[in-house]
């Protein structure tokens, strides 16, 4: 934390000394959210049933420096309550205006995936408590590369289209929430279309996707001894569908919101396939309603989740496989595999903004997930700030 | 939270009544022959318009957020509310795609700065108008 304050200061200090024309600024944001899941032993997007200030809670400073001709730097740092406050770089970038109506920006950036995907962690900016999770899933959101902004207006029509090109190290989950990933030759394309009281976006991304099975929290590593078990009886395509090996990856989102005469909707369908691998292709959307009365907002949310796998290499498996220690079913072991990944929700939510200050919002929300096996509930209680 | 709620209902009626009797003149430099309608200074002030009409480059200025004057030129012109407006800027600042103009405390401050530069544009209170200036829309 320190560290990075310190150098991020010494960074503007330097900036501002070597440029006349450098101009710092420094803004912030940040989210204080307290919840509880409302029933014993479940619990739902970090929160058990004590109230905890931890999951969601946020403190992010943003410093830019404009160095004149077009040229700026812009880093973020942010702490959260789900690391300890530990303070991190989540964005660094340069961006380099080209004309007024094309950008270039190359650095730490965030990726594209969702209509609110930008301001994510800027809870000030948008309506709810959190965006709903059943769409905004993936738990990586920055990529190390450049992004190609381009401008335009067709009459009260704003467009924006944006080229992304780079790649991804770090950490998502599959298996745990820490699984090794690397996306690698990761393109994009992300086009917004909007007038006064419509907006609607596409966006399209692939990569290279591995992800390493290395931190499975399962003791008796079953996924890992199987794929060697299918390498040993020499059903290779087998156990590469089941890894995760520069596999094509690829994100279709679309979006739609509208806020017309203080009615707002918004909606988002998301697909996400990493082709002949373990995971799932997943199939999920929202839609939510709300309504600007002054100073109140309240809204409702639907969300719908499916995971479904549908690459099976099992045809040619045995099932009746004699290693000693009787028989093993290999091909039925095999779609047990593929079925463990897959997932179905619905998710309703309830609540309401209040901005009861020019710079702070106070937020409540009621959600309840529903599953074949289980249902869960959390209530929760945020307030969003920008300074 | 109903006597905040009482409150800020009461704050909301004072300065809306207070605000309703303020007329708007949008400022630019008498040299400046631009014409601009309510849409084109909404979206230079919104930063979706960079130039004037001519191809200048154009620089709005607020007064300040809590002034009467700015809040109703965001009512009149922008049309949004002040959260509103807070929340429309800091989803481009927070994402390095722009920055709200820079406010100034007073009519004479924004008078001076639009009349030794072509190039900005403002807007105070009609009433405050001098010949430094040259008004191109009042709401």
């Amino acid at each position: 934390m320190n560290n990075s304050v310190k150098f991020i200061t010494a960074t503007a200090l330097a900036i501002s000394s070597l440029s006349s024309q450098a101009e710092v600024r420094i803004n912030g944001f940040a989210s204080i959210v307290a919840g509880t899941s409302m029933d014993e032993d479940k619990s739902l997007y970090g929160y058990d049933d004590t109230l905890s200030f931890k999951p969601e809670s946020l403190f992010a400073l943003q410093v830019s420096s404009d160095l004149g001709d077009g040229l700026s730097a812009t880093s973020q740092i942010i702490a959260r309550g789900e690391n300890d406050y530990d303070a991190t770089f989540e964005w660094a970038y340069f961006s380099y205006a080209i004309s007024d109506s094309t950008q270039l920006s190359v650095g730490r950036m965030r990726i594209p995936f969702y209509r609110y995907s930008d301001y994510l962690d800027v809870g000030y900016a948008y309506t709810w408590v959190r965006p709903p999770k059943s769409v905004y899933n993936l738990t990586f959101s920055t990529y190390d590369g450049a992004s190609l902004l381009y401008t335009s207006t067709m009459g009260e029509w704003d467009s924006s289209l944006q080229l992304i090109v780079g790649s991804f190290e770090g950490s998502v989950n599959v298996l745990s929430d820490d699984d090794p990933a690397k996306l690698s030759n990761m393109y994009g394309i992300n086009w917004t279309v909007g007038n006064y009281w419509l907006t609607a976006r596409a966006v399209y991304m692939q990569a290279d996707a591995s992800i390493s099975f290395v931190n499975d929290p399962d003791p008796t590593q079953q996924l890992n001894q199987f794929v060697g078990l299918l390498g040993a009886i020499g059903a290779t395509d087998a156990a590469n569908g089941l890894l995760i090996e520069e596999d094509d990856g690829s994100f279709l989102g679309i979006g739609v919101s509208i806020d017309y005469e203080n009615f707002l909707i918004d909606s988002e369908f998301t697909r996400v396939e990493v082709e002949d691998t373990l995971i799932a292709t997943q199939n999920q959307y929202y839609i939510s309603f709300a309504y600007r009365f002054d100073e109140w907002t309240p809204y409702i949310s639907f969300e719908h989740r499916k995971d479904e796998n549908d690459d099976d290499y099992s045809a040619g498996l045995p099932t009746d496989l004699n290693l000693g220690g009787g028989p093993i079913d290999v091909r039925a072991a095999y779609q047990a595999t593929l079925t463990s990944q897959e997932t179905e929700n619905d998710v309703f939510s309830v609540g309401a903004r209040y901005n009861f200050h020019p710079s702070a919002a106070l937020k409540f929300d009621y959600t309840k997930r529903e599953r074949q096996t289980s249902d869960a509930s959390a209530l929760s209680v945020g307030l969003d700030l920008v300074f | 939270m109903k006597k905040l709620l009482k409150l800020s209902i009461a704050c909301f009626a004072l300065l809306a009544s207070t605000a309703s009797f303020a007329e708007i003149a949008v400022i630019v430099h008498p040299s400046n022959n631009a014409e601009l309608d309510s849409n084109a200074i909404s979206r230079l002030f919104l930063g979706k318009l960079k130039s004037f009409p001519g191809g200048d480059q154009a620089v709005p200025i607020n007064l300040s957020e809590s002034s009467a004057q700015t809040k109703e030129f965001n009512k009149n012109v922008l049309k949004k509310s002040g959260s509103q407006l807070k929340a429309y800027w800091s989803k481009l600042v927070f994402t390095g795609k722009g920055t709200p103009p820079k406010a100034l405390n007073s009519d004479a401050e924004v008078i001076g700065l639009v009349s030794s530069n072509p190039n900005i544009i403002g807007y105070i209170d009609a009433a405050s108008v001098t010949g430094d200036v040259k008004v191109i829309a009042k709401f």
